[in-house]
């Protein structure tokens, strides 16, 4: 036995002092790598450009892809990288602890006040991005503390699909449903006529309080009481559809996507969902898809959250100056007056300008029926700025438990007053 | 024939077990063959058929399948050079510390692969290997090495003393000894160890994602999938159907390894 | 048949046991200090160190320095958070998630562990003695791990969808009502369901190699005493395999132990399905429940982790010895 104690007192050291070793090297290398120049205001020039989206769907070959690399500057290259959205912000917090961080990136708008209040970002005053003239309600989201860091790409929301079909069979008239009472009552002719009700995305996580919001705006609630007796009433219309069977169990981890692709099957009445299907809902011949404003509870349409990404200039710790200059041509580029309906077109978005969205919804009937929803559209951050991770956060966990119950009204109740407690 | 008839209720069974093990491979093949309004209709063939989805995979995926292919086989390269000798020391030869090194593999194995990742950023980006081939290879490995040196020298273990004793009394090193002799005769845990190698390898995402991001074409299949998984829109189509496009080759390959093991035991007792 | 055929069955005890330290070889060894199998092994040993070292030893220490810290966001880039040694440990311990996710994650591994165990070995004995289409069947049994753990996981989801799945319709032909599997209470058969699924190629490749290592003429030898097919594999085949039992559960319940993606693709860990794993996971992501990144309770979860893995090797390395006793 002693031996072996001896043994392994030899090769603990000889870890440690690798590991020391390594670690000496480390600090040694980053010391070295740490002296650019930039001090001096203009900064060294940007060759390649570094830009990161959230859009993994547009390969190198898309429009988008390709509108992109129309926007680097002359004698630059620009790099694009693309991640999905939920590991984006995390990605670019690495990046920025090594001084590695990309010269542009779209960042999903809530998630905008936590980058910046976590350092980021630069200002947008620093970076030297003209953010004016945008919807004040969508741009609000990028407004933190009184300071301004970047600018929406566009904008988009939420409304409720209906398959127009389905409606007729069962001879419900859509116009007739302006309120939750009007669209339970739709819900239960469509089941009985034999057909299914609705499609939501309740996935845990933010995706789900996206989606959540508008039904818990439509009853009156305030993200500033995430607990109140309003948000339960709100809860509990989401966990009765699964209870009464108008909307699939699977609602409890569908993704917008998965809920959407439930509403193609061609068997739902009804699909809460975003206006960046609008296009694919007036291609597809199986059904007629059309939109309406989700309704309030009690009548009129309710609120809706804003969603779509942000135009923004990480921070850099070396050469600062240089690459806010590069993250300046590029911006201005894809968000200038001139450029914007372009830009929104080729992600399917709203220009984040009221003119601009005007021409672009002449110029295109599918959107006709979301302006008005965009223009009242709330931005989720605009109440809270970064505390609205965490209250998001509780939000999901209320809602899970919520439609986890399927209709149980003391286990919502219980679940939405846990927010509060908490 | 009488072994077969003898047997053939076997392979009977074996069919049976091997369908319903293999039946989310069916479901994945069903749901590549069908059009997007009818991936959620929970059809038991594609009854929407359509080819469109491996139309866009041929087109967009091959590059990835590629680095794939290479980073699996250098993964396994790797794996091998390193454990296989180590294993070697760790069974036959008289190493200090052992007991300690044993146990340090069991615990290594156990870091959370998002900690080893976010360690890996700060010292790929420190040395310049980030978003490379090389440091990927170097990152998947990590998953394999504990695993191999445990397997390898479990097996080791059970090669007869005598056999490397004799080698030693013709005067052969130690390292021809454990070229000459214990490697060959180690081919088949060599194979186990290359297989789960390359499988892991074939598989990571998470290093992937954080090590080889701005990669381009140079990034493994996995990430490559995701291409098909946008922010609020997934095609399950063309995304089954690149898993599809990528199981071929590897699955030929591991049918062709089996064969290998099977044949490396022959060889082995022949030689005996 | 096997390339230990001439060798004696003890030859099986596998290395991880000290066959020299532990013998009477040992105390030679060390008169003798340093002999050159001592110099040979070192050599041997020395790249595995020295990767060791650089691969392990620095995210071990980050691992654990991040645990003694408070990490948010912001600290975490400016990397100038506070030490406040062992108050998130407290913190997390206290936490009323933490002991009904210490269960799940035991119900979660041991019932796994148990299924995959049993499943692979049954099936390896099957696969043993050779039939025909054997060696193929046995190939295809591995081409679940080729599939990408998105395909897989999310195929088991649709296919334990409540309203529409192939498992449900399946059930309901033996006339049981549908399901909720993924439902916060189910959730965690669900997942466990999927996971043996998943870990089944595992065992069987390596259980199927321990196999084979066992001379056939043992069986021979029992067979002419009259041995029936269980007899056989209760006094030969069992018991011979018990090394490479250990060591395949050993790794077993450490992957188990800390598998996320699975889990991830199937339920987010929501409900009971949430492992200590899953939860690290969403912590250290800021994903699912976890909005909020929490990289500094992540790293405490993962130390804890890392303690259940030191304590299974401590079990490992004691079960070893009794073995050779």
């Amino acid at each position: 036995m002693i031996t072996t104690r001896s043994n392994h007192r030899l090769t603990v050291f000889a870890g440690v002092a690798a590991g020391a070793a390594l670690v000496t090297s480390l600090a040694a290398c980053s010391s070295g790598s740490g002296g650019g120049s930039s001090d001096d205001k203009t900064g060294a020039k940007i060759t390649t450009i570094n830009v990161w989206d959230p859009y993994p769907q547009y390969d190198d070959s898309s429009d988008w892809a390709k509108y992109l690399q129309s926007c680097a500057p002359e004698g630059t290259t620009l790099k694009r990288t693309t991640a999905a959205t939920a590991d984006l912000l995390n990605n670019l917090t690495t990046a920025v602890k090594e001084d590695n961080a990309p010269d542009v990136v779209m960042l999903d708008n809530p998630a905008v006040p936590e980058a910046a209040s976590a350092g980021l970002v630069a200002p947008a005053e620093d970076v030297g991005i003209d953010t004016s003239g945008f919807d004040a309600n969508l741009a609000g989201p990028g407004t933190v503390s009184g300071t301004t860091y970047g600018v929406p790409i566009g904008a988009n929301t939420l409304g409720l699909y209906y398959n127009a079909d389905i409606l007729k069979k069962a001879g419900v008239d859509p116009a007739s449903i302006t309120s939750w009472d009007a669209l339970n009552a739709a819900l239960e002719k469509v089941t009985k006529a034999g057909d299914k009700g609705i499609t939501f995305a309740g996935i845990s996580g933010e995706e789900g309080v996206f989606q959540f919001l508008p039904w818990f705006w439509g009853a009156g609630a305030n993200l500033k009481e995430p607990g109140s007796a309003q948000a339960t009433e709100a809860g509990q219309l989401v966990s009765d559809w699964i209870g009464k069977g108008y909307a699939p169990k699977s609602a409890i981890s569908d993704n917008q996507s998965a809920s959407w692709d439930l509403f193609l099957t061609g068997k739902y009445a009804f699909a809460e969902n975003g206006s960046w299907f609008a296009q694919a809902a007036s291609t597809q011949k199986k059904f007629k898809a059309v939109m309406m404003p989700i309704p309030g509870k009690d009548g009129g349409s309710a609120p809706v959250p804003t969603g779509g990404e942000f135009v923004l200039a990480p921070t850099h710790k070396s050469n600062a100056a240089g690459h806010y200059a590069a993250a300046k041509q590029v911006i201005e580029c894809l968000v200038g007056k001139d450029n914007q309906v372009k830009t929104a077109d080729k992600l399917g978005y709203f220009a984040a300008n009221k003119d601009q969205r005007q021409k672009q919804i002449d110029s295109d009937a599918i959107w006709k029926p979301w302006a008005a929803a965009i223009e009242s559209a709330q931005g989720r951050t605009t109440d809270l700025g970064s505390a609205y991770t965490p209250t998001s956060a509780a939000l999901s966990t209320a809602l899970q438990s919520s439609l986890n119950a399927a209709g149980d009204a003391d286990a919502v109740k219980q679940a939405f007053s846990a927010i509060s407690a908490g | 024939m009488n072994t077969f008839r003898r047997t053939w209720w076997k392979t009977a069974v074996g069919l049976v077990l091997t369908a319903l093990m293999l039946f989310p491979l069916y479901w994945m093949i069903n749901v590549s063959l069908t059009k997007r309004e009818a991936v959620r209709s929970g059809d038991l063939y594609p009854k929407a058929f359509t080819l469109q989805n491996y139309r866009t995979v041929l087109g967009d995926q091959i590059p990835y399948l590629g680095t794939s292919l290479l980073v699996g086989f250098g993964t396994v390269v790797l794996t091998i050079l390193i454990a296989a000798p180590a294993a070697y020391a760790l069974s036959k030869l008289f190493v200090p510390g052992r007991r300690l090194l044993n146990f340090l593999l069991i615990v290594a194995q156990m870091i959370p692969a998002v900690v080893m990742a976010l360690g890996f950023y700060t010292i790929y980006t420190n040395i310049g290997i980030l978003d490379t081939v090389w440091g990927l290879i170097l990152a998947d490995s990590t998953i394999a090495v504990p695993f191999g040196v445990m397997l390898f020298s479990a097996f080791m273990a059970g090669i007869p003393r005598e056999l490397l004793q004799a080698a030693q009394i013709d005067g052969a090193s130690y390292w021809r000894t454990f070229r000459s002799v214990v490697l060959p005769v180690s081919r088949n845990s060599a194979v186990t160890v290359g297989l789960f190698a390359f499988l892991w390898a074939w598989s990571d995402f998470l290093f992937a994602s954080t090590l080889n991001r701005d990669g381009g074409k140079l990034r493994p299949i996995t990430m490559g999938l995701y291409d098909y998984i946008g922010s609020q829109n997934q095609e399950w189509g063309p995304l089954m159907a690149t898993a599809v496009v990528a199981s071929v080759p590897t699955a030929v390959l591991l049918v062709v390894a089996q064969r290998y093991v099977a044949a490396g035991v022959t060889a082995g007792a022949v030689k005996d | 048949m096997g390339i230990q055929t001439p060798a004696p069955a003890p030859s099986l005890e596998p290395a991880l046991e000290e066959q020299d330290a532990e013998t009477g070889r040992t105390h030679r060894h060390r008169r003798r200090r340093v002999r050159p199998t001592t110099w040979a092994g070192l050599a041997f040993v020395a790249p595995l160190v020295a990767y060791l070292a650089v691969f392990y030893a620095y995210p071990l220490y980050e691992n654990v320095s991040m645990s003694l810290h408070r990490y948010t966001r912001a600290t975490f880039v400016t990397g100038q958070a506070p030490f406040v040694g062992f108050d998130i440990y407290r913190e997390v311990l206290a936490s009323p998630q933490f002991w009904p996710t210490v269960r799940q994650t035991a119900t979660f591994v041991i019932v796994s562990l148990v299924f995959q165990y049993a499943i692979g070995l049954g099936l390896a004995v099957f696969f043993h003695r050779g039939f025909r289409l054997s060696g193929l069947l046995r190939a295809l049994f591995l081409v679940p791990w080729l599939l990408p753990i998105i395909v897989s996981a999310t195929t088991w989801q649709w296919m334990m969808d409540a309203d529409n799945g192939i498992l449900n319709r399946f059930l309901g032909v033996f006339g049981v009502d549908p399901i909720w599997w993924l439902n916060n209470e189910h959730s965690l058969w669900a997942v466990t369901i999927a996971n043996i699924w998943l870990g089944i190629p595992f065992n069987l490749v390596i259980l199927y190699s321990g196999l084979q290592n066992i001379p056939t003429d043992l069986y021979e030898a029992a067979s002419l005493d009259g041995a029936g097919a269980w007899r056989q594999f209760r006094t030969i085949t069992f018991p011979l395999l018990r090394p490479v039992t250990a060591i395949t559960l050993l790794l077993g319940f450490v992957y188990t132990l800390k598998v996320v993606d699975i889990v991830w693709i199937m339920t987010m860990g929501t409900g009971t399905s949430q492992t200590l794993a899953t939860w690290a996971y969403s912590m250290a992501f800021g994903k699912g429940a976890s909005a909020l990144i929490q990289y500094s309770q992540a790293s405490v979860v993962g130390t804890i982790l890392l303690l259940v893995a030191l304590l299974m090797g401590f079990v490992y390395l004691f079960v070893q010895r009794r073995q050779e006793d």
